[in-house]
């Protein structure tokens, strides 16, 4: 790969300049930095755009009464029930349970602060079904 | 404030030992530490998933490099895992105290300085911590220009992430190098065991075999999963192949640059001619992503298709071979 005259937008790094493997005119390798690969954004974006499909699709859910607030949470936090329930040290089909509106609006406030200190949100927007950004993304 | 030299590198795990021997006064570049790390692989597990699709892997697996550098005699490189979060933290203070820079594996998704976009569950990022200053860690993180600075609440997140490769607090240092990096025996050992496993791997999955697998699967996947789901998959090899960290190309461009750093080292023009075969493979893989990226955003050429970069990748395949049965016939004649 040679080294472009022109360096691409910024793309997916948000700005952070990051270096790779190219050769000079010399035919000798060198880290060059300032260049992020074109095709590696639409990949990327494609990525996230599936993302937030899904996020969309776990808002809908929430707001129709078929699923916790948890559900969003998780699926913002790009979770699976399985990962969701290793962070929080319980078993999988636990978590499951919770899903499930009924049974969330049920559990105990210890359970709750173990939710929301994952998500560095408060128990009190858990308890209110308010739903904030995921973690990368505070506002 | 301690005084570590960052450079910035490709790859965080050859970065990271680069990094660490450099501070030791053993000057190294990041391709020769992957290089006699044996970083390069490829294989294609797709009974391991990875936000439901299918593991692509180009590099040997996470700590593979750093456990081949501890296997150089007379580097003696302390390793621990925790499973206490306050002892991981504690100890990791004590060896900052003494000013010994510290290499940790964390999670990508809980560390806040890292951009937003590149925020997935990725459990074998790797890092220096080099300093603390308050409540703040000094971090010297291989795929940054510059050094960051990171909470020590966040940072204890990132270390005890949970999920596949979890890092479990892991932590490890050098304790000991020797004076001088005898290299020619490290490059011949190292190209050695990559060579094997690209070549002469009995698991089907693995290797130029691999490739080829790879190759037959994705031919098949528009009529297997639909063409919303193939473009999807198509993207995430993309993105395994080409992401930050890995230099460009699959690794392929970084492991040239090994070869053609060895080819001075050894004064051995038959490795500079192997790192332009090498470099001709990872140009190939990069037609491959470019097709594949124009697929996915809908742009295709009329020459683009499915069969097109199942030929493309048939083509890598050969290269890599004749490459690597190049470089096994070179490092039988040294060893």
């Amino acid at each position: 790969m040679e080294i472009p005259d022109h360096s691409s937008d910024e793309g997916i790094t948000d700005g952070l300049k990051i270096v790779s493997y190219a050769l000079n005119s010399k035919g000798e390798y060198e880290l060059t930095p300032d260049f992020v690969w074109s095709p590696v954004n639409v990949a990327n974006h494609q990525a996230w755009r599936e993302i937030e499909k899904q996020i969309t699709k776990s808002r809908e859910k929430v707001a129709a009464g078929r699923v916790s607030c948890l559900h969003y949470y998780m699926i913002a936090n790009q979770m699976d029930t399985g990962l969701l329930a290793q962070y929080t040290g319980q078993p999988r089909w636990k978590v499951c349970l919770h899903l499930i509106p009924f049974i969330f609006n049920r559990l105990p406030a210890s359970t709750l602060k173990n939710y929301a200190k994952l998500y560095k949100i408060s128990p009190d927007d858990l308890i209110k079904g308010r739903l904030r950004p995921p973690i990368y993304n505070p506002e | 404030m301690p005084d570590f030299s960052h450079s910035q590198s490709a790859h965080c795990e050859s970065g990271v030992a680069a990094n660490l021997l450099t501070h030791q006064g053993i000057n190294i570049s990041e391709a020769m530490a992957f290089g006699i790390g044996g970083g390069l692989f490829f294989g294609y597990l797709p009974f391991i998933r990875i936000n439901g699709l299918p593991l692509v892997t180009y590099r040997a697996a996470a700590g593979h490099i750093l456990q081949q550098i501890a296997a150089i005699p007379g580097v003696r490189m302390v390793q621990k895992k925790f499973r206490n979060r306050d002892e991981a933290m504690a100890e990791l203070d004590r060896a900052l105290a003494a000013s010994i820079p510290v290499g940790l594996q964390t999670g990508v998704y809980w560390l806040p300085y890292f951009p937003k976009a590149l925020r997935f569950h990725f459990n074998a990022h790797n890092l220096v911590v080099y300093g603390k200053e308050g409540d703040e860690y000094l971090i010297s993180d291989p795929v940054f220009p510059k050094p960051v600075r990171c909470q020590a609440d966040d940072l204890v997140r990132a270390r005890f992430a949970s999920g596949a490769l979890a890092p479990k607090g892991k932590m490890y240092y050098l304790a000991q190098v020797p004076e001088k990096l005898e290299r020619r025996h490290l490059i011949v050992r190292g190209i050695q065991a990559v060579s094997k496993m690209m070549l002469g791997s009995p698991f089907p999955l693995i290797g130029v075999r691999g490739i080829r697998f790879l190759a037959k699967r994705l031919g098949k996947w528009p009529q297997r999963l639909g063409q919303e789901r193939a473009d999807l998959h198509l993207g995430h090899v993309v993105r395994m192949q080409e992401e930050i960290g890995t230099g460009g190309g699959g690794f392929r461009f970084m492991y040239a640059a090994f070869l053609q750093e060895s080819a001075a080292v050894m004064q051995e023009h038959r490795l500079q001619d192997c790192a332009s075969s090498m470099t001709a493979a990872g140009d190939t893989w990069r037609e491959f992503a470019a097709m594949a990226a124009r697929i996915c955003k809908d742009r295709a050429r009329s020459d683009d298709s499915y069969a097109a970069m199942v030929a493309s990748i048939h083509r890598c395949a050969a290269m890599e071979e004749k490459v690597f049965a190049e470089l096994q016939k070179w490092t039988k004649q040294h060893s």
